[in-house]
């Protein structure tokens, strides 16, 4: 197998999303370095991307719009990263098409990265820094919560909560009472299910997290509004 | 100028408004791109309010890191693709998100093999990845389509087509080298 054999194979199983989570990553940190990767890359992306145009557009729900706006309305947005193509070394300074390309390149690199790792809290199985236990309004044990260092949440129902067809369980976390409750997630159903992390601070010893019940497909304001079904504050792991 | 370069431009022009700050012109490119998302989405997760929420958490995940797009460095509209395809094959691996499915959901998740072969017959029949395609051997191709348009799996694809798991990923490796020679 030649150099450029094993990097087309390596591109293709990338772009299919057919590795796993060491051979993604692995994949992940050679894009950074080795441009040749990179730009099989982003090459066979665009070209399979042809294969999605063909989808039909589905129906979007209403209030679907609304309920993404609601909660950008309390997310920040990330500082702006330095691109390559703002610092081209002076040995480069004579190869433009070399930095367009990388720079492309890295901007694809920068989506894919996003979309591999962005679903989950990390690679490898992390640790959570606080864990909840929460209690029902009759002071038994609802629900219990690892929350981990990026503000992943991982929610583990101990009771059945039903969930009316027009509403949604929103989880929701306080880590300063001048900023209110932000929301971590909604989650349609009882299940053991992870939320994603937000850039809000590190979990603390004695943050508030709860669970709400909302009208679908999320609170209106952005805030809880309907009724607690369980609540607790945040305990430091041990170790 | 083709119609899709022309959404092309309009969605690149969207996104770095979003990359200042602008709610709005997210909304906008909500507006013209979901439709197609959920649909992407839909071909890998099959249920509809997954496929929704795999959207949904994309947008988010687009204001977040708005920042990051250039028009200069690539097109908005493939940047999107892969955010939400990314997601939802991150949503179809992670087992918990689907402990609640049916059997009759189980079997609809199998059929979406379907969506491959379809996907592969709507492409223009001037497309270089079309023709492409269709110089590989029907194993290669059809494993290749599977993998990439409906999120199978190796074992889901040597189930598909009846084949070892070995065989089959001996089959994309050649087929996807193939591909790129051909395409390049």
């Amino acid at each position: 197998m030649t150099d450029d054999s094993e990097r087309l194979a390596r591109a293709g199983d990338y772009v299919l999303g057919l590795m796993d989570d060491a051979a993604r990553t692995q994949a992940e940190r050679d894009m950074e370095h080795d441009a040749m990767f990179r730009e099989a890359v982003r090459r066979f992306a665009e070209r399979m991307s042809n294969l999605d145009e063909t989808a039909a557009p589905a129906a979007v729900p209403s209030g679907m719009w609304d309920s993404i706006r609601a909660r950008i309305d309390t997310i920040p947005q990330e500082a702006q990263q330095t691109a390559p193509s703002a610092h081209p070394v002076a040995a480069n300074q004579n190869r433009p098409a070399f930095w367009r390309k990388a720079a492309v390149a890295a901007s694809l690199f920068a989506a894919l990265g996003l979309g591999y790792l962005g679903g989950r809290a990390t690679v490898s199985p992390p640790q959570p820094v606080v864990l909840v236990v929460l209690q029902t309004p009759q002071n038994t044990a609802g629900a219990v919560f690892e929350a981990f260092a990026d503000n992943s949440v991982r929610i583990v129902p101990l009771e059945n909560f039903q969930v009316p067809d027009d509403k949604i369980m929103q989880v929701w976390t306080l880590y300063d009472p001048s900023v209110g409750p932000v929301s971590l997630g909604t989650l349609p159903r009882t299940e053991v299910a992870t939320l994603q992390g937000q850039p809000f601070p590190t979990p603390a010893d004695g943050q508030l997290y709860e669970i709400t019940l909302e009208p679908k497909p999320g609170s209106p304001t952005g805030k809880p509004t309907g009724p607690i079904l369980v609540k607790g504050f945040a305990r430091p792991t041990p170790g | 100028m083709s119609a899709l370069d022309d959404r092309d431009q309009f969605c690149d022009g969207l996104l770095t408004r979003v990359a200042r700050g602008d709610r709005d012109a997210l909304g906008d490119l909500f507006n013209s791109e979901a439709g197609r998302l959920i649909a992407i989405a839909r071909r890998i997760l099959r249920r509809g309010e997954l496929a929704e929420e795999a959207v949904q958490e994309s947008f988010i995940a687009v204001w977040r890191n708005a920042t990051r797009f250039d028009p200069a460095r690539g097109n908005a509209r493939a940047w999107l693709t892969t955010i939400v395809r990314n997601r939802a094959l991150n949503m179809l691996r992670d087992g918990s998100r689907m402990d609640l499915v049916t059997e009759d959901e189980i079997a609809d998740y199998q059929d979406r093999s379907g969506e491959a072969g379809i996907a592969y017959g709507t492409l223009g029949e001037g497309d270089a990845l079309r023709h492409c395609l269709s110089q590989l051997e029907d194993k290669k191709r059809h494993s290749i389509l599977l993998a990439y348009v409906v999120g199978f799996s190796h074992g889901e694809i040597a189930a598909k087509l009846d084949a070892p798991v070995g065989t089959v990923k001996a089959w994309i490796r050649r087929g996807v080298i193939s591909l790129q020679e051909c395409l390049s």
